[in-house]
């Protein structure tokens, strides 16, 4: 089937009475706000989205309101407090008979073009590592003492020391994975910045709603928050919005983040998140006769979510020979899995030039199987999955996703880690099926090779709250510590009040 | 049912139960390798009447008792169809379904067990494993094998030959756990006396009445009656089915 | 089994036959390519493995619809010939700009190639007219030997240019001063001059005609064709301000301006009638058809919608009949309009794209 599942082109200017508003502008009379409509289909639904279209005056008055509002209210709450905010915001937002979330499971699978059943478990599972006590974990991950948010205290090495988030962080999110936007949003609020973040076109929705959730319980932390969209390659809007910030997320591919970096102030931090190619490996120990199958329903669970399109997502499974199912089994395993799978969770739609792209990237390898054995493909006759089983060969690329999956067979899984290396940049997750000791052995190697999160299989696309996003620090990352050196406490001793 | 574009191998298909099968499929469109051992004449015969019925047929010799045979079969078949959807595992050892004639069991030897043994399950198992691969590359697949409402109700106890279809029943629900999850279905049909075929060719009258009497729709199976269930579940129709085993008797035995 | 015992030299005379007729019915069509089918499923062991990978034989594909047909990324891995590809009388070869290897196809004779070429170009580009004088925007075959397109132009100019024709490029590039001069002539005789090339030639001598101030007004009848488009050469001009252009600097209408849509796995092309609306629909002669297809599956799309292109080639006598290609087109007519290509497609999500990753593999 093809159409449908993406933006279909051509959406005019003006506004249906239906179209879902997106953004959060607080500061912005509604009304002075321009929008454009964008429309999208699938499984059989439509959506119309108005976005708003800002001059580069609104973006200011915006990002000076959302400043404003955080050295009014923001800036001086603790950090539990904002936690609780977004904990209660966050519970609304996982109630499926909240308003928000109706909307959310009733629009995002037209908008995204993944199916309703994905939608739903996604953002639930997305949700949930934003509650209060997963919330209280991404600050202790960061600070062996959270309380450096909220003031100053004492330093191993003496004085003192204080956390502060920048001013305004600037967010040029991407992707249309929903939910995604929420992980750096959520970070900004936790280091007390006021936040501006620019909506992909492919999922313009979840960010302003969790913004209107947030209003509800708290309108003055909703201040801090500023939601706008342009058009991909608006580079005058995007100019505006990173003169005004204080530091510079940005996701999406090499070609757009190497423009963003070009136009970001040289004293601005910027802080790129780029596209990332996961795998999987997956160890003798693993595929005894009883335990192959569950082991190739979880790797076909981490395929099938967001159709390969995470940065999270797997694109290859190392399978080592020796296991009492052998690689080819577990390839054919893999195909059952995601033949059954394909009817609770059907892929996206793709238009002709998707579906083009993917026949393209798919052809590869079939016409290697037409002249050699050492390579076989499986799927089903309507292209919907492709399981693409090769022999020592451990090239690690991506195939085209939705559903297309290489499983290499080798003799060690090490085999594979000088091809591994060798990609060092797009590494970031790894689903581990092996024992204890050699989850270990392999990690360390894994890590050598560049990547930054081993997980098991069937959690790929499920980071824990608080994981270490691409190695990095969600929260550490954003801030700067404010010293006050011991030398300043002992002299100021002299000045008390008090001093004799 | 719709078969068109569907390759369908049915071994045992140049008489009886199995060309009945053959002609059915071809019927639906369905393209048939007509497996026989002998006679050539009659599957050719029967891969004619499945082209004359608006499908494919095509004879194929093989010994399915024979491992060797029966891969060079299949490659013989993928070559000249380009695929293969559907197996229906019918070839059987001759026997004479002769009440007055059967072998009690004081008078069998082990020897005349393994006889049947050979003859239903091996042949059974080597088409099975042959199969597997041809049907993984699609994750789907589905695997027919033919039995008799014998195994439930032994009526007449015809016993070795009735232990190794019993044998086969089991030998499907089996392979049926293992292959779920790699998207194939196995699945059996167990008809009742089905006359006229080489098998009953000797049955008496009699015994037939016998059975006529018991069977709440009053007649003994004819070898179309068999066909049904099988294109059944050989198709998508069944697609959630895999393990069953659909009797096929009139209501003889009803579980 | 239609022409399954039938040679390769009686088939290509069967074909030569065929592309003499005046016209072809749908069952006449399928009667050939069922046969070239068969023979290239019997004589050549890699489409044969790849038709029994499609599950397709002789044996049950009864229509030219179902031909498996071969995507061209194949013609990179797999030697697509039914001859000893030593014996080819000319090998041409894809540019290999993406991916680095080369396409090959294998041409035992010319003979099919240039029959279909020149009868082609004599009914969609010479439209009645025997010569015209002829300026090519292309290194010549000469220079390149494996190029198709080289190939075709020549045969153009050699069948149907005017003894005055040449060529304005080499293999270093344009050059200015012999198209300066040659359009200088061609608008000076009054009489109808073709300028033939590839797209990007054009771009590049727009750009060198505007830098030297140079605008032309060609005679009436002068015509215009150019082939390839746009794509990782030059610089992107959508087609609307190409054939512009071609009106301000050359004075030919983009009513007479052709353009030619060929591959090098294809012996047979497609011309549109004139570029003076967008997105002109192509159409090719009667050995040759297309469908439109959802590339996933292989099935045609229904009537309307967008699909890749798959065109049955009854001149692949030697190569593979039917092949898929990477364009993505609608019906349109008795035709089809070209609307994009396989990797123009943005990345959904946060996952590395085939392309980008590509892309950074080339550094």
């Amino acid at each position: 089937m093809l159409g449908g599942g993406r933006r279909i082109p051509g959406g005019g200017e003006g506004v249906a009475a239906v179209a879902e508003l997106a953004g959060h502008l607080p500061g912005l009379p509604a009304e002075s706000v321009a929008r454009e409509t964008l429309r999208f289909s699938a499984w059989g639904r439509c959506a119309e989205v108005a976005a708003p279209v800002l001059s580069g005056d609104q973006l200011t008055a915006l990002a000076a309101h959302v400043r404003r509002s955080r050295e009014r209210f923001l800036a001086g709450l603790r950090t539990q407090e904002i936690v609780d905010i977004l904990d209660r915001a966050v519970r609304t937002l996982l109630d499926r008979s909240d308003p928000r979330r109706r909307r959310a499971e009733e629009l995002l699978p037209a908008v995204t073009g993944y199916d309703p059943e994905t939608v739903r478990l996604g953002l639930t599972a997305c949700l949930k590592t934003f509650r209060g006590a997963q919330l209280s974990a991404f600050v202790a991950e960061d600070f062996a003492n959270p309380q450096m948010l909220d003031g100053f205290q004492p330093l191993r090495k003496g004085g003192y020391g204080r956390a502060f988030g920048p001013a305004l962080i600037a967010h040029v999110w991407a992707g249309n994975v929903p939910g995604l936007p929420l992980w750096s949003l959520v970070s900004g609020l936790l280091v007390k910045s006021a936040n501006i973040g620019k909506l992909p076109s492919a999922e313009p929705l979840m960010a302003g709603w969790f913004a209107g959730a947030v209003a509800d319980i708290e309108p003055r932390l909703a201040d801090c928050i500023g939601i706008v969209w342009w058009k991909g390659g608006d580079e005058v809007r995007q100019q505006a919005l990173l003169d005004q910030a204080g530091l510079v997320l940005a996701y999406g591919g090499n070609a757009t983040l190497e423009r963003i970096r070009a136009r970001v102030p040289v004293a601005t931090r910027f802080l790129p998140f780029g596209h990332k190619l996961g795998f999987g490996m997956i160890a003798a120990a693993a595929l005894d006769a009883d335990k192959a199958a569950g082991v190739a329903r979880r790797a076909a669970l981490d395929i099938v979510r967001y159709d390969q399109h995470g940065c999270y997502s797997p694109h290859v499974f190392y399978v080592e020979r020796g296991g009492a199912a052998s690689p080819r089994v577990f390839a054919s395993y893999l195909g059952g899995e995601l033949a059954a799978l394909s009817h609770r969770f059907p892929r996206r739609a793709l238009d002709a030039e998707e579906a083009a792209g993917l026949a393209a990237a798919r052809q590869e390898a079939e016409i290697r199987s037409a002249v050699s054995d050492s390579v076989e493909i499986a799927g089903d006759a309507e292209g919907a999955w492709r399981v693409v089983f090769a022999d020592d060969d451990p090239g690690l690329a991506p195939a085209g996703a939705n559903r297309t999956v290489k499983v290499a067979a080798l003799d060690r899984l090490d085999d594979a880690l000088p091809e591994i290396a060798r990609h060092a940049p797009w590494l970031q997750t790894v689903g581990v099926a092996a024992a204890p000791e050699e989850l270990f052995r392999l990690s360390a190697l894994l890590g050598e090779a560049g990547a930054s999160r081993v997980c098991a299989l069937g959690e790929m696309t499920a980071p824990e709250a608080g994981w270490h996003h691409d190695g990095r620090f969600n929260l550490l990352d954003l801030v700067r510590i404010v010293e006050i050196e011991r030398g300043a406490e002992a002299a100021a001793e002299d000045f008390a009040a008090y001093c004799d | 049912m719709d078969f068109r574009d569907r390759v369908i191998l049915v071994t045992g298909a140049s008489r009886g139960i199995g060309a009945a099968v053959a002609r059915a499929f071809a019927a639906e469109g369905g393209r048939v390798a007509v497996n026989y051992l002998r006679n050539a004449e009659a599957a050719e015969a029967v891969a004619a009447e499945c082209r004359a019925l608006g499908g494919d047929g095509w004879p194929v010799r093989a010994d399915v008792g024979d491992a060797e045979a029966v891969a060079a079969m299949f490659e013989g078949v993928e070559r000249e169809f380009g695929a293969i959807h559907a197996v229906v595992n019918n070839a059987f050892l001759a026997y004479a379904f002769d009440p007055a004639a059967r072998t009690p069991f004081w008078d069998l030897d082990w020897a005349d067990y393994e006889r049947q043994m050979e003859g239903s399950l091996r042949g059974c198992f080597n088409v099975c494993r042959a199969a597997i691969p041809a049907f993984a590359e699609r994750a789907e697949g589905s695997i027919v094998n033919i039995a008799t409402d014998l195994v439930e109700r032994p009526s007449i106890p015809y016993h070795e030959y009735t232990t190794a279809k019993a044998a086969v029943v089991a030998f499907s629900r089996n392979l049926a756990v293992e292959l779920g999850p790699r998207g194939i279905r196995v699945n059996c049909v167990a008809p009742g006396l089905v006359y006229p075929t080489e098998g009953s060719r000797n049955t008496s009258e009699a015994a037939m009445e016998r059975i006529v009497a018991d069977t709440p729709l009053r007649r003994i199976a004819a070898p179309e009656d068999v066909a049904g269930p099988v294109l059944f579940l050989a198709s998508d129709w069944s697609r959630f089915m895999t393990g069953q085993t659909l009797y096929v008797d009139g209501g003889l035995v009803m579980r | 089994m239609p022409g399954r015992d039938v040679s390769g030299t009686a088939l290509s005379d069967q074909v030569l036959d065929f592309i003499g007729r005046d016209s072809s019915t749908e069952s006449a069509f399928d009667a050939m390519a069922l046969a070239l089918f068969a023979h290239q499923f019997e004589n050549n062991e890699s489409f044969r493995r790849f038709c029994l990978k499609k599950g397709r034989s002789p044996r049950v594909v009864t229509s030219w619809r179902e031909i498996p047909p071969v995507p061209i990324s194949a013609f990179k891995t797999l030697t697509l010939s039914c001859v000893a590809p030593e014996s080819a009388e000319r090998v041409f070869m894809t540019s290999g700009t993406t991916g680095g290897a080369r396409g090959r196809c294998y041409h035992p004779t010319l003979a099919v190639y240039d029959r279909s070429t020149i009868a082609n170009f004599r009914e969609r580009f010479m439209r009645g007219r025997d010569r015209i004088r002829m300026g090519i925007l292309f290194p010549t075959e000469e220079e390149m030997p494996n190029s198709s397109l080289a190939h075709y132009l020549a045969l153009a100019a050699g069948h149907f240019g005017a003894p005055d024709s040449e060529y304005l490029l080499n293999q270093k590039g344009l050059e200015n001063d012999l198209l300066f001069r040659a359009l200088d002539e061609a608008a000076a005789t009054g009489e109808p001059y073709a300028l033939l090339g590839a797209t990007y030639s054009f771009v590049h001598a727009f750009d060198e005609m505007e830098r030297a101030g140079k605008r032309y007004r060609l005679p009436p009848g002068s015509r215009v064709l150019d082939t390839g488009g746009f794509k990782g050469r030059s610089r992107d001009v959508a087609t609307g301000e190409f054939y512009g252009r071609m009106e301000t600097l050359l004075g030919v209408a983009p009513s007479e301006c052709i353009n030619m849509y060929g591959m090098t796995e294809l012996s047979t092309q497609f011309y549109d009638d004139g570029n003076d609306r967008a997105d002109a629909p192509k159409s090719g002669p009667h050995w040759i058809r297309t469908r439109i297809v959802n590339p996933l599956s292989g099935a045609d799309v229904p009537d309307g919608e967008q699909g890749i292109l798959v065109h049955c080639d009854l001149a692949n006598y030697n190569s593979a009949v039917a092949i898929m290609t990477e364009d993505v087109g609608i019906a349109c007519g008795g035709g089809f309009v070209l609307l994009g290509r396989a990797g123009d497609e943005e990345a959904q999500g946060c996952s590395v794209a085939v392309a980008e990753f590509l892309e950074a593999a080339r550094g």
